[in-house]
Order: structure tokens, then C-alpha cells, then sequence
């Protein structure tokens, strides 16, 4: 706990911004009043305030200019400035004759008339001569062109005013201040200093010098940069008149809805409607368990009168195993569960790491396990469960879950390693961005090469924070931890002798011999060599004058300097000495004031009902992307630490509110509201569901009541963990419609943009059709069901059943003559007569079996057709109920009147009603109304 | 989608378009997967308008294939011969007699060189022409041509026969992806390509259910026009339906509707067949084609390997490829870029193998106004590394993308707003052009 105080001093400093507007500040001499007119009157410029921001402003140190990694014209400066150092060597130590500054003839400087264009400079002119900007420059020269890092110390925050802008019209025209405050207590007018960006340019623009221009409707954010300070300023433009007192009533029953509706308040945006009961059934049961409402489940749910009928369904499906699934199959997302990335060369294929972690997040999740434990148990992962424990023994409690007889269940484990076992993670930047980007919703990553372009992030904070992560291993642990005798060495060595493994026989394969064995020392539990997640703090060693010189020559960029691990925002980790650098780490994830962990999570289950985070994209929080709503965002992040990171409170706390169940219908307000969440936001089904939506609406009637219980073929849930694409058919269809490969640290690998090859897919590919006609593998469909139960007679409804059953076997038997006729014997290149001979002879029986196959499918074709084909005849009631079983299972809603009659007419219009039944069903699968959720 | 600005403090472009286009500042109000097909700035003056990549997976050796060291010492100089070609001084190995007859048609790029050992960063490195990057997929040639040249009007932009292995659209997202076969083609077989071929039903039958969805799928009314989804799934659905319905799109697969001329150029074995069929459908209109021969692994048994399978597979398909461009006059208008992942130890090992290489390997390049009939680069005496300066994959990949008028150059955005070149390192190679 005593480190905690130092963690947080920052950090606090850079999210809240103490209210200290003075109006003596803001009286404060502007940048040109200060340096503008006679140079000699000028002020001392400072390196570090004035001349590397005003570089900075005047884009001099951008990607297109000197900031770039190659430079421009020999001359480079750190990318968004913020290496003093390396900037003021830069601008000041000349390594050819050019003289970039020339102390005894300032003016004469190339830096000084580069941007005066008196000399070639590709940039052009920068600056007028006799500008304050010029003024500056020079005089900073005359002055000695002096390094003041130290003597400035520390920045400490910036403040803006006004705080928050609400214009009344388009071309409104405001000028914001901007006050730099540093640690030794002075404040300086940096408005000409700063950096201004605008979020969004049809809403605002900011002019040079800090004037905010409104252009249209709507609202967005200007951001002001300076030295280490990021400060958005809300900046709107309500879009309608409905402002205010002339806001009608909106009733709020949830504090989620009192916050969004005082923001809309603001904008002048009116919430739509609530949903109706079907919209809200179809959305919640899709949304919390990844699946549609069952057929039963609507009529149910249509039928119920309560009042807290809404509530007492969120509640109900937060119980069900879809939910567990649904959400470890999201946590999986986040946390990068890439079965490519955790596969281990010498185990047999399907072994299913991935699947392990997969189903350790599952058990939590049913369990309702607090977020912070779950974190826990993947930041503290550790191949060996306790700090003594052998290698012998970490080998044989990992094969105690791949037994056959008994095994032990990994989720029972505390905690579960494969998040470091990654092969994309061996680089600790590497894991430092994965920890940012999993815990944090944090994008650190530009800072392993430059400033933070939109965050206070530098380098050096980068670089501190991976410090964390250096002594974090995966892979080959060949120290023999611990007492016993056994290692990775002497257990790899025993298998290759098991396997006769002989080093100079070309014709042995080391893995192919390995194999075997390993599979069946698996399946006995007993070890094998196992890599594993460890820690090993590197000894810290004082290297000699003599020793550094000679590493930098070899390597320009040695560092013979520890770096102290230090918490993002925070201090260092110094005073402590802990062996495990991870457990400082977590103790500052959970503690309720990191300014992260709980709004990263609030944000992301808001984007997964949503479709939109309150920070967007929900997994980039940084300063320049502030929350489209500051005060709902604390609430949430707020009340999921107060609630003691209970998941289910978060999920309860959103879906409860009016503004989760607004209807997608718009009103003249609204319509094109997309972040201000006034309305649903229709949004194509994730991969995942739109697989199973489809088995589902296909199956046959038991299956279904399987299909909602059973997790085990269910794509959100672990079916998809291994090597995906070979299962179930349904690898190229995940792919076409964008499950994620998990293995980019960003939520945007998910994607759900509609793409024309997902429509040919739902139209006519013959996966897709099998499943509705029930002739994929192993599954029989509700039509293909319908086609055995009303048949004519019960003769014919045999002979139906006995068709189908020939049909099935015939399928079989024709994808393996294919097979067959693939395997057809090649004739032998050249002439070597035994060898032409053998492939006769291989022919003629090839042949043979051919001919056989082939009478056999031609028997079973005719017997088919001599099985009358049911013309069912179904009465008005059983069509009627047809039509509305179609509907119920595809779009999760009784067919209207109109619907109904004209299905009434397409059906008896078909060759025959089921076939008519059919039809439908493949149609309404391919509505817009069930891709989406509405 | 967010509306802020990317990693380097510049705004995108087209951002500017889409937000003047929604009207109100409150998000996006354009579908972005809308503006999509052939949105990039093609030079019409470049020969190629479209491509042919063949995969050799598994890493080809160099030395028992495009170039060969008769002169090296046993320890790896291999058991195959040179033979002649009917380009005067290219020589090549003695198990690739068709493709000795073509040899003006294509170009031969030896010494390239790169780091990566191992199978799967190789194959990123090659299908991308970008070193792999642990923040980063980016996108394969596929999808940067799907993107840059969009779709023929009846025919998918991208297809893999059988297929393109894993994210084969990296950050540029699925809307760049390739339409997958599943299956490769066989001889004199129609193949029933999945989700194009019309199984038993007839083109009645497919105006019938497109208006039956269209009759039912009302739920949205006027709002589907403005909403973005919306849009684009009703967009996506007419387009489908045309392609349906396109005896173009399904004759462009039929590889028995081919003249016995050309078809006898090539053998029964699939990779040729897929060959036969990448020339098809770039005739028909589709962009990009990528085809697969694998089982270049040879750890153990190299030689008998490669001339009893590999090599005549090779072959056959590639010369069969090669002469059926020409023959179709479609030689200068498609690029063609085979490649492994890696080449394979110059040293034999102790199971007459060779072991992963990435120091030397070779390319073959094609078409698209690329000179045939060359060597390009060089390997050093015993093919152990470049002889000279090296060629990088980058290159090769500049080279290719360039062949197709797109530059090279030209800048993305990442979803995380990181600027990225299509080719972030490579210089087009002077001599192909």
C-alpha cells in the first residue's frame, strides 16, 4: 500500500484539472507582446517553453518536415518534440561546415534564415522577418542558444479557457487562452505557443492562435497541445432548437439515462421511443448470450404481462452458459487468445492451449468472478503455480490436465500463463504494449518511437513502463530452478532417446518421432518438456568506462543505464525491491484511482451493447480522445469499482437503462446522432452469432433446445478457440464475416462492415444451403424434418424418411468416390518396366473398385426414385403455423397481416408447401432485419 | 470509427469528404466500407491491370531449382544438372524442361535475401513485401489490389484457389478480402465454385427468391436508404444477385469450356489446373489471383522430392501459365510474382536435406510489362548469400506493385492511425522495367 501514494500523483494531476481560473492570468503579455518588437527589448526565450513548442506549432518538427526519422535537408528533430536534448544538439552542433547556429553572427545562422527563406529551405518561408516568431529564434541565439531542461523543471499541466464552448450559430467565432503552469509556480500566456486540432472539422476548426471557428452542427472537441499537456475543450452546436428550457420532457429512471440526457440536453438531440418488447427481446438475448431468442422464448416473453418483465429477463440470461461464453469468447478478444500465437511445435495438433484459456475465462465468467481477480490471474501467470515448485513437478501438474484418465480441469488453476507465452510477445516493448492495450485500453505503442502525438506519453515514460516487462520469460527454462533433477535438458534428451532418435539418419524426423511419444505421455499424464512463463530479474551489473566504450562501439545504441520500471502516469517503482515486477503492476491496475483500468473495461462492455464506445475506438483512451460523455463515463467506471469490479453490475447497469432500450426509429433530432446515444445504432451480428443465428434458425426443433444449453458447438463459445477454420465448416464463413485473429492489440480486429462476399455467402453458398436443407454433415433441419412429418400418407411420409436416410448414405458415398477418383493411379514417368507394370496392375484394380462404387450410387439413385416424393398437403393451420414458426426463428417476431397472406400465397404458389416453407425461411434469412440487431 | 486525427498529427483526407457529407458533427455519416472499390490513384499508363501470385510454401530451395552451382563442392552443389532454356546463358535445373522452352517470358531474381527462418514471419514477409512487425498485419497484394483497382463489375476483385491462409487482409480490413474457392480445380471437371455455381437450380429460380427477399425485407422501410448498414447490405444484395446471375462469372470457373489448345498445355494435377484457371478469370475480369503449390520443406530426401513431385508439378503449371498468357496475348497486362517464404541451406544436411534459408532464395517475376528472358541479381559462388548487393523482398514487392501502377509509396492508415506505405522499404528493381 505505500507505494500506491507515489503512483498516483500524476496521474492526477493529468486527468483532472483543479479549477484555478484567475482573471490576473488571464492578463497574462501574449507570446507577442513578449517577444515581438524591437529584438532588443525581447524577452530571454527558453529553450524548452518557447523555442522547441513554437518549432513544434510551426510544424517544423512534423512527419512531413524535420520530425521525420530520415530528417530533412541533413537537419532532424524528434518527431513532436519532446527530446530536448536531442533537438538542442541538433540545432546546435554542427558536424559539417554549415553553420546551423553561428554564435558569433546570429543572424547568420541557417537556422535562423532557413525559415526567412534568405537561403534555400524547401519548406519555404515560415515566418516574416521582424515577427515575434523571428525575434524569438534570434534572440534565443544571441542569448547563447542555451539547453534549460533543468532549469525550467518540471511542466506541470496546462488550463484552457473558456472551459466548455456552446455556440448559438454556425461562424461563431471564440478565442481560447491557454496557461501553461510549471512545478516552480510560474504561469505564462501560451496561447501562440500551443497546438490546436480540431476532433472533427464539420462541427469546428481552430485558427492560428487559438481561434475556434464554429462551422456546423453537432459536438466534438478542440485539443490544445503544449510541452506535455493535452487538454480537450468541448466545443457544440446544439442541432436543433430543443435547447434548455425548450427541451421537452424526458422522463430518466436510471442514472445511466439522467447523464445521457443531460448531454442531449445540451445538443439539442430528443431520444427516440423505447423499443417494443420483440425489438427488445431479439436485442438483449443477442447481445448478452450471442444468440436468438428460441421460438418458445418469444411467445413466452410476448405473452408475459409484469412490469419488470425487461429486468427479470436481463437478470435471467446473465445466468445462462451463452453469457459465460459469449463474454469469455469477448474477454478472449481482448486479452489476444490467438491459437497461432500459443501453439507449442512439438505437441500434437490439437492440443488446445488456447482452448485451456478459453475455458479459464468461462469458468470466472459463469462464476462471476471480480474482474480484477481475473486480471490477476493473467497478469500474475506463472508456468509453475508456487515459487518452489520444481520443473518435475510444473511438468507434471501440466500433464495432469491432458490425461485421459481423470484430468485435472485448468480453470481450476489460480492463475493461467498463456498471455505471456505468446510468440508475438517475446519483446518486452512487445508486452508492454499487449498489458497497455489488454488492461489499460491504452495505444502506447507510438511512444516506443516518438512523443505520444495525442497523450502526455513520451519515450522515456515508454521505456520505464517496459521495464516491468523485461524480466517477464517465455519459452525454454534450462536453469534448473528449485531442487530435483529434472529439466527441460535431461527430459528432452530422455524422449529422444525413447524415440531411438539418431541425429545422422536422413530419413529421421525429430518431430515426427517425437510425436507419438509425447502423445502418449500425455495421454498417461507424465511429463514432457514443457516450456514455460517465468521471471528472472537481470542481475544488474556495473560495467567499467572501458567496457561501456567498447559495448558502444559495437552497438551505437548501448545504455549502460538501469531504467527503473515506472507505472504509466505514476512514479517509480523504487523503494520496494519485489520479486516478481508484476505484482506492483497489478496492486496499481486494481487500486481504485488508476485512471484506467475500470473505465477501460465500462468502455468496452458499452461499445459491445452500443456498437460505440463512450471513448471511440473503445480501446484508445488517450488526453485528445476524450469520452463523448466525461460525466457517464465516471459514473460507470465509478460504480464498477465501488461494486468491487463485479462484471455483472456493469452489464445490469446499462441494460436496465431507457437509453439501452431506445428503438432504432428516429426522429427529426436524431437521426444522425451516432455518438450522443439518443437512439439504437443498428449494427451488422458479430461473426460468431451470424454463425450460429443461422444454425439455429435451420435446426431441427430438439437441436435447438440443445443448441441454447450445450456450449460445446456453439461458435461463441469454444468451438471457435482451435484452429477455426477446420471446424464445423463454418472456418470460411467466421473469416468472411471478421472474427477476430486476436493478434494486433486492437478491438477494430473485429469488424462488421457488411461486404458483398458475406451476402453471396447468406444467398448461396452450399454451406449455408445445407444447413437449411439439412444435408450438412450430421445435422438434420427443421425443413428437412417438415419434409418427413407431413408427408401424405404415412406410406409416403416412410418412404419420405427412408429417402432421406438413402439420400444421406448416397451423399457419403459420392464425396468418396470423388476422393477415389482423385487418388487415380498416375502412370510412372520413363520407361522402367517393373515399375510401369506395377501401376498396370494398380490401375486395373483402381479401376475395378470404380466401376463397383459406381453401380452401387446408381442402385441407391434408383431406389430413390422409386420412392414417391411426399406432395404434402397441409391445412390452413399447419401452414399458418409454418409461416409463423419462419418468422419466430429468424427475426424473432410474429409475421404482420400483410406478411402473412403474401406468404400464404408464396407457399401454396411452390411445387410444393414445404418446399414453399422453404423458400421462406431462406429469404428471411437473408433480410437485412436478421443480419442486423435492431 | 473515430473522427480524431492519426499518429502523425495529420488528418486523413478523405475524413474531410465523409464529415462535410454527415451533415452534423455526431459521427460518421457515410458508409466507409462504401468507399472502397477502386478508390485509389492508378497509373493508367502501367502495363499491368492485373495479377497472378503463386505461393511456394514451405521455402524452395534455390540451388536445386533457379539457381543452380555446378561449380560448388559436394557439400552443395546438389545432384541435379543444368540444362539450357531458350534464353542464350540462362540456365536452370534439368527438372524444369518446360519451363526452359519459356524462359523469355520470364524473369529470374536470384540473391534476394532477408533474416526471417522461420515459416510463418517469411510467408508474412513475402505475401506483404513488409518485414513483419509485432504491432502491425498488414495487408497482402490481394487486398492492397482489391483496394486500389477495385472489382471487375461480375466477378469478385480477389480470388485464392483454394484459399489465402490466415488474415489475408491485415489492417486494410474484410472488406478487401479474397472470394476463397475452397477446392482446387481438376481436369475436364466444371467446378462448382462455392456460393457462384447454381446447384441444381435454375437462373428463373434465382429472380424468383431475389424478389421473394425483396418482398420481405421491409422491416426498415425509407430509413434503410439512409442508414449506412443498411445501405450497404442492400448495395451488397444487388450486387450479388448480379453476380448470380452472370453466366460470366460461372464460365470464368468452367475449365471444360477451355479449347483443347490450351488446355493440353497443362497437366491433370491441380496446381496446374489452378494455373489454367487463374488465366480464366483474369481474362473474365478479376483483379488478383493467388495460387498455392506447397511441399517445398525439404528437410530430409531433397532430391528425390523435388524431381519425382515437385519440380513436375512446377513445371507443368508454370509453363502451362506462362505460354497460355502469351497465347492469349495477356502476357503484358497481367504481373506475375511466384515466391517462397525462404531459400533452403546451400549445405546439404546429414538427411540429404536442406534446412530453412532466407539468406538467398529467388523470385520469378512476369508480365505487366516486367523483361522476360533475364537474371536479375546474383547469389555468391556457393549460393550462400547475395554476390553483390542484395534484393530484398521489399523490392521484389515494389516492383510488383509498381508493375500494376499503384505506387508503392502511397500512404495508409491503420485503424489505430498510424501512417503506413504500401511497401514501407523496398525500391522498384530498374532492370524488369
Amino acid at each position: 500500500m505505500k507505494i500506491r501514494n507515489l503512483f498516483f500523483t500524476m496521474a492526477a494531476a493529468a486527468v483532472c484539472l483543479p479549477a484555478m481560473a484567475t482573471e490576473a492570468k488571464e492578463k497574462l503579455p501574449t507570446a507577442e507582446q513578449r517577444f515581438g518588437g524591437k529584438i532588443e527589448d525581447a524577452e530571454n526565450p527558453s529553450f524548452r517553453r518557447h523555442v522547441v513548442p513554437l518549432a513544434s506549432k510551426l510544424g517544423c518538427s512534423g512527419r512531413e518536415c524535420h520530425g521525420s526519422f530520415q530528417g530533412r535537408g541533413g537537419f532532424q528533430l524528434s518527431l513532436f518534440g519532446y527530446d530536448f536534448k536531442k533537438d538542442h544538439t541538433a540545432i546546435t552542433n554542427d558536424t559539417k561546415d554549415d553553420i546551423r547556429v553561428d554564435m558569433d553572427n546570429p543572424a547568420q545562422s541557417m537556422f535562423i534564415q532557413k525559415p526567412l527563406k534568405q537561403i534555400k529551405h524547401k519548406g519555404g518561408e515560415i515566418y516574416e522577418e521582424g515577427s515575434w516568431e523571428h525575434n524569438l529564434m534570434l534572440k534565443w541565439i544571441q542569448e547563447g542558444a542555451k539547453l534549460d531542461v533543468v532549469e525550467t523543471g518540471a511542466f506541470d499541466r496546462l488550463e484552457i479557457f473558456p472551459k466548455e464552448i456552446v455556440a448559438r450559430k454556425a461562424g461563431e467565432s471564440i478565442q481560447l487562452k491557454v496557461l501553461a503552469h510549471w512545478a516552480d509556480g510560474t504561469v505564462e500566456d501560451v496561447t501562440q505557443f500551443t497546438r490546436f486540432r480540431t476532433n472533427d472539422e464539420s462541427v469546428t476548426e481552430a485558427h492560428e492562435g487559438g481561434r475556434v471557428e464554429i462551422k456546423g452542427k453537432g459536438d466534438s472537441h478542440i485539443v490544445a497541445f503544449y510541452d506535455n499537456g493535452v487538454v480537450p475543450v468541448p466545443v457544440m452546436l446544439p442541432v436543433s432548437k430543443l435547447v434548455g428550457k425548450d427541451y421537452p420532457k424526458v422522463k430518466t429512471h436510471t442514472k445511466v439515462d439522467a447523464l445521457v440526457v443531460d448531454k442531449l440536453r445540451k445538443v439539442g438531440l430528443v431520444p427516440s421511443e423505447t423499443c417494443t418488447d420483440t425489438e427488445f427481446l431479439r436485442r438483449v438475448t443477442l447481445d448478452v448470450t450471442g444468440t436468438l431468442p428460441t421460438s418458445d422464448e418469444v411467445k413466452k416473453f410476448l405473452a408475459d404481462n409484469s412490469k419488470d418483465k425487461r429486468t427479470k429477463k436481463i437478470n435471467q440470461l446473465l445466468q445462462r452458459p451463452a453469457y459465460a461464453a459469449w463474454w469469455a469468447t469477448k474477454l478472449s478478444d481482448f486479452t489476444g487468445n490467438s491459437p497461432q500465437q500459443i501453439r507449442v511445435n512439438n505437441l500434437p495438433r490439437d492440443t488446445n492451449l488456447s482452448g485451456m484459456w478459453y475455458d479459464w475465462l468461462e469458468h470466472r465468467v459463469a462464476e462471476n468472478v471480480s474482474y480484477d481477480k481475473i486480471v490477476e490471474g493473467i497478469v500474475m501467470g506463472s508456468s509453475r503455480t508456487s515459487p518452489d515448485q520444481t520443473f518435475e513437478e510444473m511438468c507434471e501438474e501440466m500433464g495432469s490436465y491432458f490425461r485421459d484418465k481423470n484430468p485435472k480441469g485448468f480453470e481450476e488453476r489460480e492463475n493461467m500463463p498463456f498471455f505471456w507465452a505468446r510468440r508475438n510477445l517475446r519483446q518486452p516493448e512487445a508486452k508492454a504494449m499487449a498489458f497497455a492495450y489488454s488492461f489499460l485500453g491504452v495505444r502506447i505503442q507510438c511512444a516506443n518511437c516518438h512523443k505520444h502525438p495525442f497523450d502526455q506519453w513520451t519515450q522515456q515514460d515508454f521505456k520505464s513502463f517496459q521495464a516491468f516487462f523485461t524480466p517477464i520469460l517465455a519459452g525454454t527454462n534450462n536453469r534448473s530452478e528449485g531442487k530435483g533433477n529434472m529439466d527441460y535438458r535431461t527430459l528432452t534428451a530422455e524422449l529422444r532417446k525413447e524415440a531411438n532418435y539418431d541425429r545422422n539418419d536422413p530419413q529421421q524426423n525429430l518431430n515426427r518421432l517425437l510425436r507419438p511419444i509425447i502423445e502418449k505421455r500425455l495421454k498417461a499424464g507424465e511429463p514432457i518438456p514443457w516450456q514455460e512463463v517465468y521471471i528472472r530479474q537481470r542481475v544488474q551489473r556495473k560495467y567499467t568506462p572501458e567496457q561501456i566504450a567498447r559495448f558502444k562501439r559495437r552497438n551505437p545504441n548501448f545504455n549502460a543505464r538501469v531504467i527503473t520500471p515506472r507505472v504509466l502516469g505514476g512514479e517509480d517503482v523504487l523503494e520496494a525491491k519485489y520479486e516478481d515486477p508484476r505484482a506492483p503492476l497489478m496492486e496499481w491496475l486494481r487500486a481504485p484511482e488508476n485512471p484506467y483500468f475500470a473505465r477501460a473495461f465500462v468502455n468496452r462492455v458499452w461499445a459491445h451493447y452500443f456498437g460505440r464506445g463512450i471513448v471511440e475506438p473503445a480501446d484508445d483512451l488517450n488526453l485528445a480522445n476524450p469520452p463523448s460523455n466525461e460525466a457517464l463515463m465516471d459514473h460507470l467506471a465509478k460504480g464498477f469499482v465501488a461494486s468491487g469490479y463485479d462484471m455483472k453490475w456493469v452489464h445490469r447497469e446499462i441494460m436496465n437503462s431507457d437509453t439501452y432500450q431506445r428503438s432504432w426509429r428516429v426522429n427529426e433530432t436524431n437521426k444522425l446522432d451516432e455518438k450522443n446515444f439518443s437512439r439504437y445504432v443498428l449494427r451488422r451480428l458479430p461473426a460468431e452469432v451470424v454463425a450460429d443465428s443461422i444454425m439455429q434458425a435451420t435446426a431441427s426443433d430438439d437441436r435447438v433446445e440443445e443448441f441454447v444449453t450445450n456450449m460445446d458447438t456453439r461458435m461463441i463459445g469454444s468451438a471457435s478457440t482451435t484452429n477455426y477454420r477446420g471446424r464445423n465448416g463454418a472456418a470460411y464463413m467466421l473469416q468472411l464475416f471478421g472474427k477476430p485473429l486476436r493478434e494486433n492489440n486492437c478491438d477494430c480486429e473485429r469488424t462488421s462492415s457488411p461486404t458483398l462476399l458475406q451476402t453471396i455467402f447468406t444467398r448461396n453458398d452450399p454451406e449455408m444451403l445445407a444447413r437449411i436443407e439439412g444435408t450438412a454433415r450430421g445435422s438434420s433441419s427443421w425443413i428437412s424434418e417438415l419434409r418427413i412429418t407431413h408427408g401424405e400418407s404415412p406410406r409416403d411420409r416412410a418412404n419420405a424418411a427412408k429417402a432421406l436416410q438413402l439420400r444421406r448414405t448416397l451423399e457419403g458415398m459420392r464425396t468418396r468416390a470423388k476422393r477415389f477418383a482423385a487418388n487415380k493411379p498416375r502412370k510412372p514417368e520413363g520407361n522402367n518396366p517393373a515399375q510401369l507394370k506395377q501401376f498396370q496392375a494398380r490401375l486395373k484394380t483402381y479401376q475395378k473398385s470404380m466401376a463397383k462404387m459406381q453401380g452401387t450410387i446408381a442402385g441407391y439413385e434408383k431406389r430413390i426414385a422409386e420412392l414417391v416424393p411426399p406432395k404434402a398437403k397441409l391445412s390452413v393451420k399447419e401452414t399458418d403455423a409454418m409461416i409463423t414458426e419462419v418468422f419466430l426463428r429468424t427475426v424473432s417476431r410474429y409475421p404482420s397481416p400483410d406478411e402473412m397472406k403474401s406468404a400464404k400465397a408464396d407457399v401454396a404458389a411452390a411445387k410444393d408447401p414445404i418446399t414453399g416453407v422453404r423458400d421462406l425461411l431462406w429469404a428471411m434469412l437473408n433480410t437485412k432485419e436478421f443480419m442486423v440487431n435492431h | 470509427m473515430a473522427n480524431h486525427t492519426y499518429c502523425d498529427g495529420v488528418q486523413r483526407r478523405d475524413f474531410l469528404k465523409v464529415g462535410a457529407l454527415s451533415g452534423f458533427g455526431l459521427g460518421l455519416g457515410l458508409p466507409q466500407f462504401l468507399a472502397k472499390a477502386g478508390d485509389g490513384a492508378v497509373n493508367p499508363n502501367a502495363k499491368g491491370k492485373a495479377a497472378i501470385f503463386v505461393r511456394l510454401s514451405g521455402g524452395p530451395t534455390h540451388m536445386d531449382t533457379f539457381d543452380l552451382k555446378p561449380d560448388a563442392p559436394d557439400t552443395h552443389r546438389g545432384e541435379f544438372k543444368e540444362i539450357k532454356t531458350n534464353v542464350p546463358g540462362v540456365r536452370f535445373c534439368e527438372h524444369l524442361p518446360k519451363l526452359a522452352k519459356v524462359a523469355d517470358k520470364f524473369a529470374i531474381l536470384r540473391g534476394v535475401s532477408h533474416t526471417l527462418a522461420a515459416h510463418a514471419l517469411g510467408t508474412q514477409y513475402l505475401m506483404t513485401g513488409n518485414r513483419p512487425l509485432p504491432s502491425l498485419r498488414f495487408p497482402s497484394y490481394g487486398a492492397v489490389v482489391s483496394k486500389e483497382m477495385g472489382s471487375a463489375k461480375e466477378l469478385p476483385a480477389f480470388v485464392a484457389v483454394p484459399n489465402q491462409g490466415n488474415d489475408p487482409t491485415g489492417f486494410l480490413g474484410v472488406e478487401y478480402g479474397p472470394f476463397e474457392t475452397g477446392a482446387a480445380p481438376r481436369a475436364g471437371v466444371r467446378m462448382d465454385v462455392r456460393g457462384l455455381a447454381l446447384r441444381g437450380i435454375t437462373l428463373d429460380e434465382v429472380d424468383r427468391r431475389n424478389n421473394l427477399v425483396a418482398k420481405y425485407d421491409q422491416a426498415f422501410g425509407d430509413f434503410a436508404k439512409d442508414d449506412k448498414i443498411l445501405a450497404g447490405m442492400d448495395e451488397f444484395s444487388a450486387k450479388a444477385y448480379q453476380m448470380m446471375r452472370s453466366t460470366k462469372a460461372r464460365e470464368a470457373f468452367d475449365l471444360t469450356r477451355e479449347s483443347p489448345a490450351i488446355s493440353g498445355l497443362f497437366d491433370d494435377q491441380s496446381f496446374s489446373q489452378s494455373c489454367l484457371l487463374a488465366t480464366r478469370l483474369v481474362q473474365s475480369g478479376v483483379k488478383f489471383v493467388t495460387l498455392n503449390l506447397g511441399g517445398w520443406d525439404t528437410h530430409n530426401d531433397n532430391f528425390n522430392r523435388l524431381k519425382t513431385t515437385n519440380l513436375p508439378a512446377l513445371d507443368a503449371g508454370l509453363s502451362g501459365l506462362f505460354a497460355t498468357l502469351e497465347e492469349k496475348g495477356m502476357l503484358e497486362s497481367t504481373s506475375v510474382f511466384v515466391t517462397g517464404e525462404f531459400g533452403r541451406t546451400p549445405k546439404i544436411n546429414a538427411r540429404t536435406g536442406r534446412d530453412h534459408y532466407p539468406r538467398a532464395m529467388f523470385c520469378l517475376m512476369a508480365g505487366g510489362g516486367m523483361k522476360g528472358g533475364q537474371v536479375i541479381g546474383a547469389s555468391d559462388a556457393k549460393g550462400e548469400g547475395p554476390k553483390d548487393k542484395a534484393i530484398t523482398p521489399d523490392d521484389v514487392a515494389a516492383s510488383f506493385i509498381h508493375s500494376l501502377g499503384i505506387d508503392p509509396t502511397k500512404e495508409y492508415h491503420t485503424p489505430s492511425g498510424r501512417p503506413v506505405m504500401i511497401v514501407r522499404d523496398g525500391t522498384v528493381i530498374p532492370e524488369l522495367f
